[in-house]
């Protein structure tokens, strides 16, 4: 009985529900949420399609750390971490490990993709002119491509989607979207990502009025230059993973010279040519040297991880930052901080110990037999707060490096480093290496094209030999085909400066002892191991180490490279069983992630 | 209307629910364990072997406590346990809330075999592991009540004296000891309980009334350990007054001062620091040597103990004597030399603290170098308190790793008393030498309030000659 009334009684608010309504009644636009007819129609439209994607991305900041540097050797998880990340650590990752999950990477994939389709629209209805559609879709597709450079370094085979797909779990089909191989997905990102029409960074806008249109402006006091990929790096990478050496080498050259225009000052010798600088320095340095207390926090090194000054934009080519004011929060506190987050990964005993087998550069007047016997890196990485050992570098916006204590425990501010000079240097050298250029590897690596390159000091005679002061022939590489070719010269009288006469080198800018090849051995291999282990110590933590074991141990078809490494960690930290894992990365199929769309 | 007919229907179906489950849901609710509707002091009044107990709670006011709300455990001993009780207990009041209190826990404890040290009502101290309380055994254990647990004891459990109370009560102390601890009272400044008078125009500094910004405390709590303190366990050693007599002798000649009475003050002083020790060492784990808290080795001869006392917070032995060699006694002292006091000159600027590696230890040190300081007998100076007399060895390390580039050897010294001491002579500082080097030895015929070190450049004011470099001085004393 009830039944039958409630029937009839829905019958009748429907028919009069029919009778009165009308269509605009049902058809609001959403409150604060724009709707697809409201996208697209212009250029401020595409660029809050650019902001978003890169909003986007930014949430996958702790999922890129951890999958990079958790995997490598250089970061270990906590007594707090959970189970998930202690399989990342330990190389026993089960199917359904959230942090092994593709899905965020492929949700901002279809976005891309949805982007770049609604691009080519607008293009075609003439919504966007060229200029702003070409480097707008450029940037875009480089994102992409990025992403599926990370897929194939941590999933080997992966589904290779271009389309906008209307759900994720698409991609699982496997009739539709084959998975490819990692080899193969370089040449479809190669491929792809060499043919973009704009491969530049956003030009900045003369005009800077409220109206402009450029994508290089100051956004919430932060300057969105550093915010977008490098699409240049981007192919460098590319081309480096496939061996490509002398192509990728020529887009890291290119970078290496973006400042290289205008007028002839700091910037224009310091930028992105790890030369040295009179108003920014990033050197490691004492304000007494030799007096080991006298270690500079407060300048130098240090603050390229705190500054946004100078010292930040000359040495970050891409980095993201988190802000209180603006979302998404900042993921990387509550990894590494033990104030204000959970405290999940520590630095390894692995690369402590790395950075205690350094030698300092011998002070004279303090004992020029020896130097300290650390790199100081280390103590500027990493921090002992409350008997804990901190990784350092995502924090210093968030924790005082004079007290260990947060400057305002709820304004969680940082950034996302994904990339700066000395990942590019590195990297150049290393195709240099690949190249036979093994002097300028060294240069590189040590101390610079001015320093590897000087001329020989006169020797000892009575009477006294004169210097030479003819430098034609030295301080420089012209010899060398391009991008090789460098020009470090300077000299008085006359005065000139060359383009790269401050060059130092990574290793002289930390004040470490140059990295020696071994007589008798094989400079080609010392000198790639040296770049690798350089890369551990001057870039810990900042999400490149799984990719550079990978990538060598991939072109050197040697396990054992990448297999050691993991050893060394686990054995020294006594996590897990050492053994056991070393022999499973001796296979190169448990290199790789279960690929499983959850 | 449809509602109304509706809500009746319903209205029946609940009825017809709750009629036939009405007695059932009480048998469900009700407590089937009597005890449990009982307080404890119900439980024990109601106990006839554990009368004697409830009278004792009556009489002490404790009863009241018991039957309140909150919740408790009580260890009752049995009237054949509580049989041979002091009546002069039962007759002092105080004395026997001690007592009963000493039976008597805030909170909840099953027996356990993890120990827990339980802290009674009346402020002591009693260990709990499995059915041992102490020594009594728990013969009925973990017996609910209304408000906590009854556990019920084979023995009573007196009220002990803290170590420090049997000092100063027992007949046992032996005098000579126990005088010289009771010696120690001293008035120690504690703003606490100060109250202010004004403010020093001169230093800003509160000023006090006199006589309350002190309390009376014994210097021995502060330095060694407080022996009143409940909460921890200590084994305390006291010598018969034979065995301090041939201690004090022992050691007296290692203070020698200008006032005898300061002599066997300083001796004695020596002596005690080392006769208390944290944790409970009962005869049958008494080990041969314990370390005392200054890292001396105490050796224990077991048949030189004349009594064993149990106190509530330890053990007290009284000994024939108690062997510490002043070769434990006295030990080494290691300056670390970038930790200096002072130096003759402000030459900061000319000093390194370097961070080195040994390769013979293997390990990283931090040294002190001061290079081209420019001053003849340039020195760094360092202090060493309660030095007693001795004689010393001395060594250092001194790294010269070509310092300004420079392989010849310079010469440093360590100044006895003064930077111009002959004591010790100049050394040369040979070469990447990481060993210890032994710099000679010197004595002090008396004790030392203080002693002064220094570390003293050559005579010379050339910077490659002088500089004075060391990573840690070690005395060691001969014995």
């Amino acid at each position: 009985m009830k039944k039958l009334n409630i029937k009839k009684l829905i019958v009748a608010t429907l028919m009069f529900a029919g009778l009165v309504s009308c269509k605009k009644q049902f058809d609001l636009k959403p409150g604060i949420d724009l709707d697809a007819s409201q996208m697209y129609r212009n250029v401020y439209d595409a660029n809050g399609a650019v902001i978003g994607i890169y909003g986007k991305f930014m949430a996958l900041a702790d999922r890129y750390v951890i999958l990079n540097e958790l995997r490598g050797d250089l970061l270990q998880y906590t007594q707090n971490a959970d189970e998930y990340l202690r399989q990342v650590s330990t190389h026993s990752v089960s199917a359904d490990n959230p942090y092994a999950n593709p899905r965020p990477f492929y949700e901002l994939i279809i976005n891309c993709n949805d982007v770049l389709k609604n691009f080519n629209i607008m293009r075609q209805k003439n919504a966007l002119n060229e200029l702003d559609y070409n480097q707008r879709y450029s940037d875009i597709a480089c994102l992409r491509s990025f992403l599926y450079l990370q897929l194939g370094i941590h999933y080997g085979q992966v589904p290779y989607v271009t389309d906008a797909l209307e759900t994720v779990t698409d991609a699982n089909d496997i009739s539709r979207f084959p998975r490819l191989t990692f080899d193969v997905l370089l040449d479809s990102l190669i491929n792809f990502t060499d043919k973009i029409p704009f491969k530049e960074v956003y030009p900045p806008d003369p005009t800077t009025t409220t109206t402009s249109t450029s994508l290089n402006y100051t956004l919430d006091a932060y300057q969105t230059q550093r915010f977008f990929i490098n699409k240049k790096v981007l192919l460098g990478d590319l081309h480096l993973w496939k061996g490509n050496y002398r192509k990728a080498a020529t887009y890291y050259r290119e970078v290496m010279e973006i400042a290289t225009v205008g007028t002839q000052g700091e910037n224009y010798y310091a930028q992105y040519k790890l030369g040295w600088s009179g108003n920014a320095n990033l050197y490691v340095s004492y304000s007494r040297a030799g007096d080991a207390s006298t270690l500079l926090y407060a300048d130098g090194w240090r603050t390229m991880f705190e500054a946004s000054d100078d010292r930040f934009s000359r040495e970050w080519i891409w980095a993201l930052p988190y802000d209180s004011k603006f979302s998404p929060q900042n993921p990387l506190i509550r990894l590494f901080s033990p104030i204000g987050g959970d405290y999940l990964v520590k630095p390894s005993q692995s690369i402590l110990d790395n950075w205690n087998s350094q030698q300092q550069v011998p002070v004279a007047v303090a004992g020029g037999l020896t130097g300290i016997p650390y790199d100081a890196r280390g103590l500027l990485s990493v921090r002992d707060i409350g008997g804990q050992k901190v990784a350092m570098k995502y924090l210093y916006n968030y924790i005082s490096h004079a007290t260990n204590a947060p400057v305002n425990p709820l304004a969680k501010n940082g950034k996302w480093f994904l990339f700066r000079q000395t990942h590019l240097h590195l990297r150049f050298a290393e195709a240099a290496n690949r190249e036979g250029f093994h002097k300028l590897t060294y240069a590189f690596l040590n101390n610079g094209v001015p320093g590897t390159f000087a001329p020989p000091p006169p020797p000892v005679t009575v009477p006294v030999t004169p210097a030479i002061t003819d430098m034609t022939n030295w301080m420089n590489t012209l010899s060398y085909p391009a991008p090789y070719n460098f020009d470090a010269r300077f000299g008085e009288i006359p005065r000139y400066r060359s383009d790269w006469y401050r060059h130092i080198g990574i290793r002289r800018r930390a004040n470490v002892t140059d990295f020696v090849v071994p007589a008798g051995a094989d400079s080609l291999i010392q000198l790639e191991n040296g770049l690798i282990n350089e890369g551990a110590l001057e870039n810990a933590f900042e999400g490149t180490r799984w990719a550079d074991l990978l990538r060598i141990a991939l072109r050197r078809n040697d396990p054992a490279f990448l297999a050691d490494k993991i050893y060394d960690k686990l054995r020294k930290d006594n996590v897990g069983d050492a053994s056991a894992v070393r022999a499973k990365l001796m296979n190169k199929e448990n290199w790789y992630l279960p690929f499983k769309l959850q | 209307m449809r509602r109304k007919f509706l809500g009746v229907l319903q209205l029946m179906l609940i009825t017809g629910l709750l009629l036939p489950g009405c007695n059932k849901w009480d048998d469900h609710n009700s407590l089937t364990d009597p005890m449990v509707g009982k307080d404890l002091f119900q439980q024990i009044s109601e106990n006839a072997a554990l009368s004697k107990f409830a009278e004792l709670l009556t009489k002490s006011g404790y009863d009241k406590v018991i039957a309140s709300s909150k919740t408790y455990t009580v260890f009752a001993p049995t009237n054949t346990a509580l049989s041979t009780l002091d009546p002069a207990i039962v007759n002092d009041s105080a004395r026997l809330r001690m007592f009963v209190g000493n039976h008597i826990a805030n909170q909840l404890y099953q027996t356990t075999t993890t120990p827990v040290r339980l802290q009674m009502l009346n402020g002591k101290y009693n260990n709990l592991q499995g059915k041992l309380l102490e020594d009594a055994n728990i013969t009925i254990a973990d017996q609910y009540t209304k408000n906590g647990y009854l556990q019920v004891l084979d023995k009573m459990l007196p009220a002990l004296p803290s170590a420090w109370e049997f000092l100063e009560t027992s007949p046992l102390a032996p005098a000579k000891q126990k005088a010289y601890l009771l010696s120690l009272f001293r008035n120690v400044f504690n703003p606490a309980n100060a109250v202010q008078i004004g403010i020093n125009p001169a230093t800003g500094l509160p000023i006090y009334q006199a006589g309350t910004d002190s309390i009376r405390t014994n210097i021995f709590w502060r330095d060694v350990h407080d022996l009143r303190n409940e909460s921890k366990q200590y084994t305390f050693f006291m010598l018969s007054d034979a065995a301090w007599d041939s201690e004090e002798n022992k050691y007296k000649p290692f203070f020698i001062t200008g006032d005898a009475d300061s002599t066997t003050r300083l001796a004695d002083s020596a002596i005690v620091k080392d006769l208390a020790v944290e944790g409970y060492y009962p005869q049958s784990t008494l080990p041969d040597t314990l370390l005392s808290k200054f890292n001396v080795k105490v050796g224990i001869n077991k048949s030189a103990i004349v009594q064993t006392v149990k106190v509530s917070n330890g053990i007290v032995y009284i000994m024939r004597s108690v062997d510490v060699r002043p070769k434990d006694k006295f030990q080494q002292y290691i300056i670390e030399a970038e930790s200096y006091r002072g130096s003759s000159a402000d030459r900061r600027g000319n000093t390194y603290f370097r961070d080195r590696f040994n390769p013979l230890t293997g390990q990283q040190f931090r040294d002190v170098l001061v290079f081209n300081h420019g001053l003849a007998m340039f020195n760094l100076n360092y202090r060493l308190t309660n030095v007693p007399a001795l004689k010393f060895r001395a060594y250092w390390v001194a790294l010269h790793d070509n310092i300004n580039n420079n392989t010849a050897t310079f010469t440093q010294k360590l100044g006895i008393g003064s930077p111009t001491s002959t004591v010790l002579p100049y050394i040369t500082v040979a070469v990447n030498d990481y060993r210890e080097i032994y710099i000679g030895e010197f004595s002090s015929t008396t004790y030392m309030p203080f002693l002064n070190l220094f570390l003293t450049a050559a005579n010379t004011t050339t910077a490659n000659t002088n500089p004075i470099v060391c990573d840690y001085i070690r005395l060691e004393p001969v014995l």
